[in-house]
């Protein structure tokens, strides 16, 4: 009887690694084991424009989060070279290593937020959903450090984001995650006010007289685009304004005023560009093997 | 093979828990199990509240919107972890503390690394949700449970909560295969079986969960291991512990033999053998090998059969007592987990068909399924054993016996209303899906559901409120309590 029993015993552990053998060495081996993982640095290899974008509208939170970036290679000259220094190459070399910082650290908080139990990152080749979401996934397309653990999600409450990148803008997302139902009437996604931090702008009024032929109103603070963290930037951007206006409208600059605002944080920023990169990395054709 | 031939747990002959004439009784410890226990309702009450609020959110009235660490993202983890790791597991753990001494006629290990394990499985549990709370949760179902480390890396930046389960489940088999190891040159009774073998089926699921998709296999490789993880949990853990433990205490509770101890190996192997090939079929219709997929679809309905001998097996140890459900609620939650466990069996045998997959996969069917699992099967089962040892642990007659009915009937009707809600708010928003309908349309039709299953969860959460009062008052007030007030008059053949 012993012995029989220790023979069971094998066996109860027998079916365990049976079912591990058969339902996830085998896929593996058949799957990801047949190529090399792309590594995150590659999946960032292609700077997406909203990354850039992103660097322009929050240059003074980008800057805290990937110092030296901005200056190693302007915004500008990242997607389409507008000649200027010739150390292009080391500065699209920060920028990639921006990126795939970005990437990592927004596909942290994707995770930590619980993004991934209301919205999936898988397109079934059923339910039409190739034609609400996009083509039908592919092992291939999820074989990258991105996927670890996958991200393919339970539940969709909010849609599938597998081609999230590139269908909204930055500022769309911004608005969406400080208010979703601002956007999204109906939503039924939680806010996500600790992406954002208080911060100052530029904002200006109207001269009476213009305001009175163009109908625009006169008391109102009309923004002026980007956003700086303390006071002090605010006030030098300010009086770079000023210093940049000819000498006949120097009124003008009496009409800039710093006002409160608020900026989306390092952490608001990754997870955009962890979202605008969604869908955009393809694998190589050379790893294609079926 | 007749029932005279099947051996009974050791004290299933007579003997009862409150007044003990043999020593059998010395050996189990009864404070350790009280403090499992209470634990055990503490994560159930903090777990459920968390659901309760997450399913505000839905409503758009989430009390906490712009507070991060409670915030309705984080707090899922928090509830299906605590049910897990904090309420089934306590649970589990002291059930086992009264079930294995009795049943093997030894001590478990050692009483000291008793308490050391039940102080620090409430760390593990609790620095588990801090961590989810702090933004630390990792990427897989069910094994949010923090790693500890930043992902991808080998960094340490929070508690390694992973590790220290791994370890916690370590200690756990030891003290309990200490006792089991030797009770196994006798013929060990089916309980055992499921003991030992979930036990051990636990640590290899964990590591294997929690490892390989953050640091080995990437995308579908991945998924298909957390698909087995889930799966391994549920069905290589809470399902042997449960079952185990269904073996050991409706025998003596009915004060009958189990209707056919060779149905029972038959269910054990069964459910050893197929249900973790079932892994992949919580990723149905993806890009893992569709050959993995098939196997993983013709297995679930292989433990169909497993699950009808198990039950037949239960149901025909109750016939002639049927007044049993009536009379002892015990009984009545288990075998109303039991129909519960046909249930949600029955339902995974055709839901995991492909052809339904395309239109319930990512719908609430999905949580209504998980639901009647975890509450309506293994709750419930951990319910009637906590309420039947609660007088006889404390030595206190009930505060009030009006209470534990209304929690029965209150998790009862809350969950079928909650089960038959999500069910039919699945198959609508699943055929919305494939229809094409826009999203927030979609959104909107699904609103009444969700307000529903608030209602739902509300009824449910009152009941452990009530359920918690009462063993509260009852270990505080003293009343001597007379056991045979609960013995199940009958007449064994």
């Amino acid at each position: 009887m012993d012995r029989i029993q220790s023979i069971l015993s094998v066996a109860g552990v027998g079916c365990f690694a049976l079912a591990f053998v058969l339902s996830a060495v085998y896929p593996w081996a058949i799957t990801s084991g047949t190529v090399t993982e792309a590594t995150i640095a590659e999946v960032a290899e292609r700077i997406t424009p909203e990354f850039v974008d992103l660097a322009e509208r929050y240059p003074a939170e980008f800057d805290r989060a990937h110092p030296g970036v901005r200056e190693a290679l302007t915004p500008q000259s990242v997607l389409a070279d507008l000649g200027g220094s010739g150390d292009r190459e080391a500065g699209l070399a920060a920028w990639r290593e921006a990126h795939a910082k970005s990437l990592r650290r927004g596909r942290d908080i994707y995770v930590a937020e619980g993004c991934w139990h209301c919205h999936s990152q898988y397109v079934r080749p059923v339910s039409n959903e190739d034609i609400r979401f996009g083509p039908v996934s592919t092992w291939l397309q999820d074989n990258n450090a991105l996927q670890r653990p996958v991200m393919w999600g339970t539940r969709r409450v909010g849609p599938d984001l597998t081609y999230e990148g590139g269908l909204r803008s930055n500022d769309w997302h911004a608005a969406h995650f400080w208010e979703p139902r601002n956007v999204s009437p109906g939503s039924v996604m939680p806010r996500f006010r600790w992406f954002f931090e208080e911060g100052f702008r530029l904002s200006r009024t109207i001269d009476p007289s213009i305001a009175e032929r163009t109908g625009l109103a006169p008391e109102t603070e009309y923004p002026i685009a980007g956003v700086y963290l303390t006071q002090a930037d605010a006030e030098a951007a300010r009086q770079r304004h000023i210093d940049a206006l000819p000498s006949a409208l120097r009124a003008e600059g009496e009409r800039l005023n710093v006002t409160p605002a608020r900026t989306l944080n390092s952490d608001g920023l990754s997870l955009i560009a962890y979202l605008q990169w969604l869908g955009t990395w393809q694998p190589t054709a050379t790893s294609q093997e079926d | 093979m007749t029932t005279a031939d099947i051996p009974l747990p050791d004290d299933a002959a007579g003997d009862d828990g409150a007044v003990e004439s043999a020593n059998i009784g010395d050996l189990v410890h009864k404070r350790l199990i009280k403090a499992h226990f209470t634990f055990a309702v503490v994560f159930l009450l903090t777990s459920m509240t968390a659901g309760f609020l997450v399913s505000l959110n839905f409503l758009n009235h989430y009390p906490f919107p712009d507070v991060p660490w409670l915030s309705s993202g984080r707090l899922r983890f928090l509830h299906t972890n605590e049910i897990a790791y904090g309420f089934l597991v306590n649970a589990f753990v002291g059930a086992m503390y009264y079930a294995v001494p009795r049943m093997t006629g030894r001590p478990v290990a050692s009483l000291k690394l008793g308490w050391f394990i039940f102080f620090v499985w409430q760390i593990i549990v609790f620095s588990a949700s801090v961590g989810q709370a702090l933004g630390f949760a990792q990427g897989v179902e069910w094994g949010e449970t923090p790693t500890g480390f930043r992902p991808g890396s080998f960094d340490l930046q929070y508690i390694p909560v992973d590790l220290l389960v791994a370890v916690g489940a370590l200690l756990v088999a030891f003290q309990f295969l200490m006792p089991l190891a030797k009770a196994f040159n006798k013929r060990l009774y089916v309980t055992g079986w499921y003991l030992t073998s979930g036990l051990i089926w636990l640590i290899l699921t964990y590591v294997m969960g929690n490892v390989l998709p953050e640091w080995g296999m990437p995308g579908a490789s991945g998924a298909a291991t957390a698909g087995l993880f889930i799966h391994d949990l549920v069905g290589l853990f809470v399902t042997p512990m449960g079952w185990g433990l269904m073996y050991f205490f409706v025998p003596i509770i009915l004060r009958t033999p189990m209707w056919s101890h060779a149905l029972s190996v038959i269910g054990f192997w069964a459910l050893a053998f197929f249900y973790p090939l079932n892994g992949v079929h919580h990723f149905l219709l993806s890009s893992i090998p569709m050959s993995v997929q098939y196997g993983a679809v013709i297995s679930t309905m292989a433990v169909e059969i497993v699950v009808t001998t198990v039950v037949v097996n239960f149901f025909a140890t109750m016939w002639g007592q049927g007044h049993a459900l009536r009379s002892n609620l015990p009984i009545r939650w288990f075998y109303t987990g039991m129909v519960f466990y046909f249930i949600t069996c029955l339902q995974c045998a055709f839901h995991t068909s492909l052809t339904m997959q395309a239109i319930i996969h990512f719908t609430d069917w999905v949580p209504g399924h998980a639901h009647l699992v975890m509450l309506g099967v293994f709750a419930f089962w951990n319910f009637g054993i906590i309420t039947w040892l609660w007088p006889r642990l404390t030595g206190n007659e009930w505060h009030s016996r009006r209470l534990n009915h209304w929690h029965y009937w209150l998790t009862l009707i809350g969950l079928v209303i909650m089960f038959v809600d999500l069910l039919a708010a699945g198959v609508i928003h699943g055929n919305m899906l494939r229809d094409l309908v826009p999203w927030m349309v979609i959104v909107e039709a699904m609103k009444p559901y969700w307000g529903v299953r608030t209602f739902a969860g509300g009824m449910i959460l009152i009941g452990q409120i009530l359920w918690a009062y009462n063993l509260w008052k009852t270990a505080r007030t003293p009343k001597p309590y007379d056991y045979r007030v609960d013995l199940v008059a009958q007449e064994v053949n």
